[in-house]
């Protein structure tokens, strides 16, 4: 697209990408919350955003983004959550190129950030281990020096959409005798290495999207290196701005609580006032988390990042998507109790599915228990001082 | 101030709210005016007069300041924090918006006695328990005589002036009403934030024409504003409030030690404070979108009884875990929590408490929803 996106007035950028959305979004893919783009289907949506000039919004034009401000990067998910657009992972442009833009190398970037903007590469995030949950730092699988090459050996888990990714970036211990985040090192690798092995795990959504991942002897040019030797810890930090801002939102809540009004209205319980009530307090939080969730993007595009409310909010908004799928149950009877979609008031709905695809948010990108003890020490200064 | 931000009025008038209310506002100021008689301590009010809060949102003919709605929102907003029991709410937001409405001489005249600080000034609207939003009144106005019973009358002492809304055959009126005239029986009640509230009986009190100061849909307009202002001040007034607490709170905690720790060190304590936070980030931003939308001229959205909703629910949920965490101190009047506790107690029921606002909310939303489909 040749012409500055940024230079449209706010409305009338978001009238452009509400009618290509409109006009080029598959229908089959506006199945909210349940459905994913993954595979094929994640490569050709960034296929058909890139050739229309809509991919990479965050992204600085130098590296063949949109380079949009923050309130049209807030925008384009608005309207994305408008039209009932999927989830989308996206962890090559999201996750990845921002870490190559800070720490890459030119030959890096080079290599890696075109394939991503064209939907040629889709990447996965190889962090967590068995014993390297909540506290990553603690992470074993390890990577020695021979000649150029590392070798790489142990175990990656929750590895997110791994068995469809073309390629990996994985953070490795690469000295272990020093404090734990010093030695650690982010590397990448291409999933078809000889010594890597993904096996999918079946969740409780019943989806194989979770991997784990093994490394068996798996060597990688010296060169797959971001960043310094030892430095991962922070490298893996390196975010672009409207991604955790985009976490706050209420979007999953607002499109569960959708589904709940269908069956209320459906199911006739106008007169349950103690349902009603429970109604009416699902519907406050979630008007009220996204008044918090815009007042603080205005105050980022402003410049202001208020770190301890974007982790509030990711909290917030994962406890409400569940509490929004706990109701959806209560109200939904018996039919709240098979194992396949359901006509419930006429409607087609998955109730299961919703309820466990909420389970998890809770617990990935950071448990919220782990959450916060980080914002208490924002507020409260760290334990005992 | 995180993501809070103030632009140049509202930074100046909240420096000049904490540093009066630092010197004077709080517990000690409470405790005071809980135990006089009137639950109003007139040297503050005049004091609050010649700061420009009194007449904050009064015009500049009246001796008004003629400020937008956002600085009263960052006075009530420390007046909350400073748990101020004077009548900011239902004297200089309230029946300031009515008077500033009205072209009438005797609403100039009593909008400059309150704006000066010789006043405050009540509305008597409300006729039932747990009324929100505009009522049908059936007090009336009869050959100019007054009839009914106004119930929950705020701010009631000797130097209040009365604001009566009541019905003169199809029309609304907004009249101005001597207190102490004959056939005017007023019942005190001591509230929980230390003031003194009214129900009235009017026995065919006698009304002077002039004394009708709104009539008609201009009388109806200016109320719809005046309470919905009134409940989105009031909200702020909460979070105030609740943050306040949640900072005394947190000192407690800190130099409280039981087991060889800090209690501000004990986890389980920690995620109930961040909880509680979360909640007081919720009714700040709930409020202050409330106050957009109502600036935009919506008066009963959604999102104000979202607003009141979430401040009043903040307010005794923080009032309950203050107590808890200060353990049996927590329990006694001696500790200042209680004072905040029970101010809550006040500010979170009065026009409308969290529950029914809630389901104000939910039944706004619905009639939108069907507009729109």
């Amino acid at each position: 697209m040749s012409e500055d996106l940024n230079l449209l007035p706010h409305d009338e950028f978001r009238s452009r990408w509400r009618a290509w959305l409109e006009a080029n979004y598959p229908d089959e893919w506006r199945v909210p919350i349940i459905y994913r783009l993954m595979g094929d289907d994640e490569r050709r949506w960034h296929r058909m955003t890139y050739e229309a000039g809509w991919r990479a919004p965050a992204w600085p034009k130098e590296y063949g983004g949109l380079g949009l401000s923050l309130e049209k990067q807030l925008i384009v998910h608005q309207e994305m959550e408008r039209h009932k657009c999927a989830r989308v992972l996206d962890s090559g442009a999201l996750l990845l190129a921002p870490v190559l833009m800070k720490y890459g190398t030119q030959e890096q970037r080079d290599r890696y950030l075109g394939p991503i903007l064209r939907g040629e590469d889709l990447w996965c995030q190889g962090y967590s281990e068995p014993n390297a949950g909540s506290d990553l730092a603690s992470l074993r699988t390890s990577a020695s020096i021979e000649g150029d090459e590392f070798v790489i050996n142990g175990q990656k888990i929750w590895t997110t959409l791994a068995a469809c990714a073309d390629r990996i970036f994985v953070l490795v211990r690469t000295n272990k005798d020093v404090k734990k985040q010093a030695g650690i090192s982010f590397v990448l690798a291409d999933m078809d290495t000889p010594g890597l092995a993904v096996r999918p795990i079946m969740n409780l959504a019943g989806e194989d999207e979770l991997c784990e991942i093994f490394f068996d002897n798996v060597r990688v040019p010296r060169e797959n290196l971001v960043g310094e030797l030892n430095q991962g810890w922070t490298v893996a930090k390196a975010l672009l701005g409207d991604e955790r801002i985009a976490n706050g939102a209420p979007t999953l809540s607002r499109q569960a609580f959708e589904v709940l009004e269908q069956l209320v209205d459906g199911i006739a319980l106008g007169d349950d006032q103690g349902q009603a009530d429970r109604v009416a307090q699902l519907y406050c939080d979630i008007e009220d988390l996204a008044a918090l969730h815009s007042q603080v993007a205005d105050a980022a595009i402003r410049g202001e990042i208020d770190n301890a409310a974007l982790s509030l909010m990711k909290v917030l908004a994962t406890e409400l998507f569940q509490r929004v799928s706990d109701e959806l149950l209560r109200v939904a009877g018996e039919d709240a109790g098979f194992h396949e979609p359901v006509g419930v008031v006429g409607v087609e709905l998955d109730l299961r599915k919703i309820y466990m695809i909420a389970r998890p948010s809770t617990i990935y990108a950071g448990a919220n228990e782990v959450q916060r003890n980080i914002v208490a020490g924002m507020l409260m200064g760290p334990v005992g001082k | 101030m995180g993501w809070r931000t103030d632009d140049e009025l509202q930074q100046m008038l909240r420096e000049s709210a904490l540093h009066v209310l630092g010197a004077e506002g709080g517990p000690a100021h409470f405790r005071a005016v809980r135990a006089s008689e009137g639950g109003f301590d007139p040297a503050t009010w005049a004091q609050m007069g010649e700061l420009g809060w009194a007449g904050i949102l009064l015009p500049e003919a009246a001796g008004g300041s003629e400020l937008a709605f956002e600085g009263a929102l960052t006075l009530a907003e420390e007046l909350g924090r400073a748990i101020a029991p004077e009548p900011f709410v239902s004297s200089a937001v309230i029946a300031a918006t009515l008077l500033a409405a009205s072209q009438v001489p005797a609403a100039l005249e009593l909008a400059r006695s309150l704006a000066s600080g010789v006043c405050s000034v009540t509305l008597a609207w409300q006729e039932q328990r747990a009324t929100i939003g505009l009522p049908t009144f059936t007090v009336q106005l009869d050959n100019g005589l007054l009839r009914g019973a106004k119930r929950y009358v705020p701010a009631w002492h000797d130097q209040t002036a009365l604001l009566v809304a009541a019905r003169d055959g199809a029309d609304t009126v907004v009249v101005i009403v001597d207190a102490a005239a004959p056939g005017l029986v007023a019942t005190p009640h001591r509230l929980t934030d230390g003031t003194i509230g009214a129900d009235i009986d009017f026995q065919g009190v006698a009304v002077n024409k002039d004394a009708v100061i709104l009539r008609g849909a201009g009388a109806d307009a200016a109320l719809d504003l005046a309470l919905a202002r009134g409940t989105v001040a009031l909200s702020a007034q909460l979070e105030g409030l609740a943050s306040a607490l949640w900072h005394r709170t947190l000192d407690y905690m800190r130099q409280r030690s039981q087991f060889g720790s800090n209690l501000s060190d004990f986890q389980a304590l920690r995620h109930r404070m961040v909880d509680l936070f979360s909640e007081i980030e919720l009714s700040g931003a709930s409020w202050r979108r409330a106050a957009k939308n109502l600036a935009g001229g919506a008066t009963w959205s959604p999102t104000l009884h979202a607003a009141k909703a979430r401040c009043s629910q903040v307010a005794q949920d923080m009032g309950r875990w203050a107590i808890q965490y200060h353990g049996a101190f927590g329990y006694t009047d001696e500790a200042d929590v209680g004072l905040y506790v029970h101010t809550a107690l006040r500010w979170s029921t009065w026009l409308g408490n969290a529950t029914s606002h809630r389901r104000k909310a939910l039944e706004a939303h619905r009639r939108e929803r069907d507009l729109n489909v």
